[in-house]
């Protein structure tokens, strides 16, 4: 009798396994070129909600691209970054994907996954806040197009306060005498959802945008001039907690979804977010007309104080590295900068396009985009505070959240801010 | 030939575990000793992760707080799911007829996604559209009628008990089965000498029910370490309200995924190696603890 290795059945069930495993893997047939003739590009983006709006956009492309196909795979949004990561160091990741902006796309940018888009695409003539959006902290370089602009938004509802005598106020005087207005009458003035503290830097550049001074304020802190435990920032943060008692009740309990109905049932007459709730709103009630209005300065403010409007840009497209349509995939990008397809982004994803010059259809962007052109600025804690951990807007969510729950004052959480930010940022670097 | 034969019949389990759990295992345990640039490895870093963990801010603050709660979390989830599952179970033994249905009845929060649980209850105790505050006021109880998930003081024990309600079912299954094994013939010679119920329960079940109390209190352990579905739902990444529901799964989670930070891998892989040993390590703790209760017992 021979001696058989106790090995061999472990080695037979190993490669069983592997071809088990194997059989089950993806082909990657996705970039590859299709019969000889055909390539496929394919786009990773987490806008779910998007997709019939991009397959659309992309059909245009591949009509006067003849021989590129564009195939658009949204992946959920919270589970994006990892998907992204995995995908662009392997070799099935996408040949263009979209990516974070600002501080968020630095570690793609490090992984050196993406490349360098200086001289290839043309970008001259756009808004400086919006390309540093595409831009590596270290090297300076361009890594992506920037897809659309975003701004922080005060909206509100025309009816109730056409329905309460209120007209658009341009003190802060008047703004909260029109809070107290509506509170009399039985509305919630301001609609917050503090419970999500991701809103909460959001509220408070709406509200204290003019406050802290807007675009002058990022120089002074940039530079080091200035920092967050300045009186006018202070005075941003506190003019949050003198709001709150026009805020829902127990407002740290109350969900963004939940104050967004409030405002779609018309319960509550403003609601400040993002440019990019419009939509939402619109769809939850189409009857209701919304306006935007930028929030006067509050006291505390430099004299001679403008409201403004703050913005950032998100979305942006990039090249992979690892594309094997390189030329292909260049070319897409290079016409995501056109204006044809800027047109497309306001018109079929309904967001304010990134490519100057590009006009919205709906009246209410089109306000946010005329605003943002008279009076914007960066929206700071995004654009220039989340290149590090713990980021700006992390820390000041949480700490209003703290103010909102009486555990802290304005000032405390300035403190708090400044303190956590400068274990990374160092002014005027 | 009967020592191949089972290696035949285990290896496809073994390599699986292996690719699947194993190795990823190793390989995060390994990423924690070098820098990271985004997915690209860096140079060694030896123990700079782990130091990062303990002096530099969010960690320093953030990690101790998530370890208390997920510590509160075991002792909430012991005190309450496991107390009460024994009770429940002990009742449904001496319920034969019902037994079945009540049991399946008690385990079907379990079988639902905790994310669903998390949002459902989001919902009920919503204090704007909210109908558990609803409720309370209009029953005259205005002052119980709390923002639940909005002030820290109460969002951690919304968090436990809507755990327990959906996990109650677990210890009651398996405390069930542990009273099946326990012989009758034992409780009737005791009640024959004239023991009561309570003598009974105390002096003769319970002392044989401590080997599943053992198993049940490990993995409790390990599922509270672990918790991560449950709070996300009720608070997000960042353990909404001002971080009252922060749970080190979730300053894993928002390290890895959410900071952006260019050596995330790295430290997020010495918060999962931490993690591990604490697991581990309580749980060898405990099981070593319980099998010397066990000894004394049966000795």
């Amino acid at each position: 009798m021979t001696r058989r290795s106790p090995w061999k059945p472990v080695a037979l069930a190993a490669v069983s396994s592997v071809v088990a495993l194997t059989a089950c893997a993806p082909s990657g047939a996705d970039s590859s070129e299709d019969g000889g003739a055909k390539k496929t590009l394919t786009v990773w983006s987490w806008r779910v909600e998007d997709e019939a709006a991009y397959n659309k956009i992309f059909d245009v492309y591949e009509k006067s691209h003849e021989g590129v196909t564009v195939n658009f795979k949204p992946f959920k949004a919270t589970e994006y970054n990892k998907i992204l990561a995995t995908g662009l160091a392997g070799s099935d990741g996408p040949d263009v994907p979209q990516v974070r902006s600002y501080g968020q796309v630095q570690a793609t940018i490090a992984s050196g996954s993406l490349v360098p888009l200086d001289g290839k695409v043309d970008l001259s003539g756009w808004d400086e806040n919006v390309l540093a959006s595409a831009k590596g902290k270290e090297d300076g370089k361009l890594y992506s197009v920037p897809l659309a602009r975003q701004a922080t938004v005060m909206f509100y509802n025309k009816g109730l306060f056409e329905k309460n005598g209120i007209t658009v106020p341009t003190t802060w005087d008047e703004f909260m005498a029109a809070n107290t207005k509506l509170a009399g009458a039985g509305i919630t003035p301001i609609a917050v959802g503090a419970k999500d503290d991701w809103t909460l830097p959001i509220v408070h550049e709406v509200v204290g945008g003019a406050t802290f001074g807007g675009t002058d304020f990022q120089k002074a802190v940039l530079s080091g001039e200035k920092d967050f435990t300045d009186p006018q920032w202070v005075a941003s943060v506190k003019a949050l907690q003198d709001l709150e008692k026009f805020m829902p009740k127990s407002v740290t309990g109350v969900a963004v979804t939940d104050a967004q109905t409030l405002f779609s049932a018309e319960k509550a007459a403003m609601f400040p977010g993002g440019s990019f709730d419009l939509a939402t709103l619109q769809k939850a009630n189409p009857q209701m007309q919304i306006g935007v209005l930028e929030v006067p300065p509050a006291p505390g403010a430099a004299s001679g104080s403008e409201p403004t409007t703050a913005g950032w840009a998100d979305g942006n497209f990039a090249v992979s590295k690892k594309s094997k349509n390189q030329a292909e995939a260049l070319e897409l990008v290079k016409w995501m900068a056109t204006k044809e397809f800027g047109q497309m982004v306001a018109d079929e994803v309904k967001q304010i396009s990134a490519v100057p010059g590009v006009e919205n259809k709906d009246e209410v962007l089109k306000q946010i985009g005329t605003n943002y052109d008279k009076n914007g600025s960066p929206y700071l804690l995004l654009t220039d505070f989340r290149y590090g951990a713990p980021s700006g807007t992390d820390l000041l969510g949480k700490g209003i959240q703290e103010m909102l729950l009486g555990k802290k004052d304005a000032a405390a959480v300035s403190k708090d801010l400044d303190t956590g930010v400068k274990t990374w940022f160092k002014p005027g670097a | 030939m009967r020592r191949r034969s089972g290696l035949l019949f285990v290896a496809p389990a073994l390599i699986l575990f292996g690719v699947f759990v194993l190795y990823p295992m190793v390989t995060a345990f390994s990423y924690a000793f070098y820098h990271w640039q985004g997915t690209t490895r860096g140079g060694f870093a030896g123990l700079d992760h782990f130091v990062t963990l303990f002096t530099r801010a969010p960690f320093k603050t953030d990690m101790p707080r998530a370890l208390l709660h997920n510590l509160l979390f075991f002792l909430g989830t012991m005190a309450f799911q496991n107390t009460i599952g024994l009770a429940v179970a002990v009742m449904l033994h001496r319920r034969p007829r019902t037994r079945r249905m009540l049991q399946t009845l008690y385990a079907m929060p379990y079988l639902v996604s905790p994310i669903v649980i998390g949002y459902l209850w989001t919902l009920l105790l919503s204090p704007t559209f909210g109908p558990v505050n609803q409720l309370l006021t209009r029953i005259g109880l205005d002052s119980w009628a709390l923002p639940w998930l909005g002030d820290p003081d109460t969002a951690l024990w919304v968090v436990i008990l809507v755990s327990v309600w959906q996990w109650i079912g677990f210890p009651v299954l398996l405390y069930g089965a542990a009273l099946g094994g326990v012989p009758e013939e034992l409780s009737e010679a005791a009640r024959v000498d004239g023991a009561s119920h309570r003598q009974t329960f105390f002096r003769i079940t319970l002392p044989l029910l401590v080997p599943a109390i053992g198993t049940v209190s490990v993995l409790t352990f390990i599922f509270a370490m672990e918790a991560f579905a449950l709070p996300y739902a009720f608070g997000g990444s960042t353990g909404n309200p001002a971080g009252s529901t922060d749970f080190i799964s979730l300053l894993f989670y928002r390290t890895a995924f959410d900071s952006g930070a260019a050596d995330a891998i790295g430290t997020s892989s010495a918060l999962a190696t931490m993690l591990f040993i604490i697991i581990f390590g309580g749980a060898l703790a405990a099981t070593a603890v319980l099998r010397r209760h066990e000894r004394r017992i049966t000795a």
